[in-house]
């Protein structure tokens, strides 16, 4: 597949420190890209020069195989994480603002912006002030703005913080809609749950440097520390004595409902069936599976320089 | 594709369509007329109730002469000193003259029971000097004194002409009085509309910088185009509510004045316009009011004055609302941005200043000066314009204040660039001036 944006060696430096440091990565198009990183690692940085509010000291931004240039803000729809939407405002009004910004005519602006109040249910909220708005609903107005000009790269920053489950739901959906509609996605958060249910691909930056770059399916796997998990039904010590020299026994077996489980490290691949024999040979064997890490075990070791 | 048009639009719109955009436009007219009226009608309503001055002339000759009025109410008394001092407590005072106060004028005493005011000891000394100047006259012992007296009396009406006009220019009369009233009105004007109309820009950047909106604005608007933007679309709220007045004005001047006017004033009006002072004469109106009136419904008078008012209400304001958004993008609420908004409010001032000194001699070197800095131009220009002061002067006027604001919006928009993403600390000056050498 090929790269709708790609960042190269890009170096930002501010006056007393520097926000991003020879990063580079590519976003292939069609995807839901996660860009993560603890607090002041210099994401923000990096959403501002894709979206050319700041340049880069050094390094260059590729947006569909050019450099990217002033019009490509019209392809680009961003959700910064500080949401901000004039207060004294007419809901339907402001939405028809931004989208003018972003280059619509005034007429599609119109006819838009009313199939997406319309699937929002939010059409009686046209002539209200912006103010009279709950934080919630608000947030959904932006998100509107964000998307209606149907940019081929949307990006970000925390959606789903500040809506409610249902809410944040509908929002997910509509994201992977989008996405399957062909637009690419890059999505900033600090929330790994979400990483693991809609990101193909992420990016991990700390301390402005890009630490870690893939697939997310392949990061997990290449960072499984060959832990498996037995569910068993038996004698707790025969198994032990069983698997006693072949692997290493992590924890204790819980008294569980209906199983009880064991947490193995085994050493090598090749171990693994003869593992899977003994267990066998001891105790009823109901499951054995490997342990892969959540996004949130790998990015606090990764930051934690455990990797 | 630029923005800028969709920003002032906005801009603009959202303005004008506010309750307080219409009352400002009606309110700020009656305001000035009120401004103006009001130390007259606090003139009128101050004088507050007599004051009864009992009076004892040991000389007899002044006491039966006081004349008594709105202000102040004479009454001889045959008390001695000293009594009507303890026992006319409640009188506004006692006044003693002196047996000699022929010869010796300084025998005069009052004796105030609470404090006693200007206008009172002037209107006392007054009558007493005049009733003594007619008993020293009486002694010279002139024949038809008082018809002499009344036919020496003159009134002096000055009618001023410039040289350098054109002959058909030459008949208009010049009024200073009118020139200086008008001055000092159009000079609080431009200081109005820099102070409200700069301000407006400077809250509007803080508000957006609070609300976040900035945030989303800048990922499809470059923040030179935003700012430009803003400054602009108030100018046009300003320039639309100059115009009204300007409508307004016209209006009243042009064509509802000369209805509600008398006919023979109205005639003394157009002879003045005419350049026929004399005929003006006649009609026996006070000419200063008749001046007034003659520069008030000249039309091509009000025309060329609103004019030159709009274009260096813009210029000045530009340059000024440039300062205002740089401030306004360093701060993140009003409250902080009083202190950096000293190096803005300090030539606005200072332009006021210079403006109440140059109209007393809008000719001098120091007006010709501060009518060029940009910083003071538009406010002391303003006020020198009634004055008919020489075109090539507005022009560099005008130019170098175009010019300086070009210099201060490249200026300020560095400052506003790395402003609007600055939370939290305030700034100081010298860091808001560091700013502009951040590269972006």
């Amino acid at each position: 597949m090929k790269d709708l944006l790609t960042v190269e060696h890009v170096t930002k430096q501010y006056a007393a420190h520097t926000a991003l440091n020879d990063v580079s990565l590519a976003i292939p198009e069609g995807s839901v890209y996660g860009l993560l990183g603890p607090n002041g690692a210099g994401k923000t940085t990096l959403i501002r020069i894709i979206n050319r509010i700041t340049a880069p000291d050094s390094g260059r931004v590729l947006f569909d195989g050019h450099e990217i240039a002033p019009e490509d803000v019209y392809r680009i729809g961003y959700l910064p994480e500080e949401r901000g939407l004039y207060k004294k405002m007419k809901v339907g009004e402001q939405a028809l603002f931004f989208a003018r910004l972003k280059g619509l005519s005034r007429r599609d602006a119109i006819a838009r912006l009313k199939e997406w109040f319309e699937k929002f249910g939010i059409q009686s909220w046209w002539d209200k002030k912006v103010e009279e708005l709950s934080k919630g609903m608000a947030q959904k107005v932006q998100f509107i703005v964000t998307v209606l000009h149907e940019p081929r790269l949307l990006i970000f920053d925390e959606p789903f913080s500040g809506f409610d489950p249902i809410n944040a739901n509908l929002l997910k959906e509509e994201i992977l809609a989008l996405r399957d509609k062909g637009a690419t996605v890059i999505f900033s958060t600090h929330n790994m749950s979400s990483v693991e249910e809609i990101c193909d691909h992420i990016t991990l930056i700390n301390k402005s440097r890009n630490i870690l770059s893939g697939r997310v399916d392949d990061i997990r796997r290449r960072h499984g520390a060959n832990i498996f998990e037995v569910a068993y039904r038996g004698d707790e010590a025969a198994l032990r004595r069983a698997v006693a020299g072949r692997c290493e026994i992590l924890e204790g077996a819980e008294e569980e409902s209906v199983y009880r489980t064991l947490k193995l490290h085994v050493a090598s691949d090749d171990e693994v069936r003869t593992v899977i024999a003994a267990v066998n040979e001891a105790v009823e064997l109901r499951s054995f599976r490997e342990i892969i890490p959540s996004m949130n075990d790998i990015f606090i070791r990764a930051v934690n320089g455990q990797l | 594709m630029s923005n800028i048009p969709i920003i002032i639009q906005r801009e603009f719109n959202e303005r004008v369509r506010k309750k307080s955009f219409i009352i400002s436009t009606i309110l700020m007219p009656v305001l000035m007329i009120a401004l103006m009226a009001a130390p007259a009608l606090i003139m009128e309503y101050s004088r507050g109730e007599q004051k009864t001055i009992a009076v004892i002339d040991e000389s007899g000759l002044v006491a039966p002469r006081l004349e008594s009025d709105e202000e102040i109410r004479f009454e001889a008394t045959d008390l001695s000193t000293d009594e009507a001092r303890r026992e006319l407590t409640d009188r506004f005072g006692v006044l003693y003259i002196g047996r000699d106060i022929l010869e010796n004028p300084s025998n005069v005493r009052l004796y105030a029971n609470s404090s006693s005011s200007l206008s009172v000891e002037s209107s006392i000394t007054g009558q007493i000097e005049k009733v003594l100047e007619a008993e020293k006259l009486k002694a010279y012992d002139i024949e038809n004194l008082q018809q002499i007296l009344d036919e020496v009396k003159t009134t002096v009406t000055l009618q001023t002409f410039r040289n350098d006009k054109s002959q058909e220019e030459d008949t208009q009369a010049q009024s200073s009085t009118v020139a200086t009233v008008l001055g000092y009105i159009l000079g609080f004007v431009l200081y109005m509309f820099l102070l409200i109309y700069g301000s407006m820009v400077m809250q509007s950047v803080i508000e957006e910088k609070n609300n976040r909106v900035l945030e989303v604005m800048v990922s499809s608007v470059r923040p030179f185009d935003l700012m430009l933007g803003k400054i602009l679309g108030v100018a046009a709220v300003a320039v639309v509510q100059i115009l009204i007045w300007g409508v307004l004005i016209v209006a009243a001047g042009g064509f509802v004045l000369p209805h509600l006017m008398p006919a023979e004033a109205m005639a003394g009006v157009q002879a003045m316009q005419q350049g026929v002072p004399d005929a003006a004469a006649m009609s026996g109106m006070d000419p200063e009011a008749m001046q007034a009136l003659a520069a008030m419904t000249d039309l091509g008078y009000i025309l060329k004055i609103f004019g030159c008012l709009l274009l260096f209400v813009f210029g000045g304001y530009l340059l000024y609302s440039a300062m205002f958004a740089a401030v306004g993008s360093a701060v993140d609420n009003v409250q902080d941005a009083s202190q950096l908004q000293m190096p803005i409010t300090l030539p606005i001032i200072l332009a006021l200043l210079m403006m109440l000194a140059v109209i007393k001699d809008p000719n001098s070197p120091m007006a010709f000066w501060f009518s060029i800095i940009p910083f003071t131009s538009p406010v002391v220009m303003m006020a020198r314009i009634p004055y008919d002061i020489p075109l090539w002067e507005i022009l560099l006027s005008l130019a170098v204040l175009y010019a300086s604001f070009v210099a201060m919006v490249w200026f300020a928009a560095k400052i506003y660039r790395v402003g609007i993403f600055m939370y939290g600390k305030k700034p100081t000056l010298k860091e808001l001036f560091k700013w502009v050498r951040y590269k972006y």
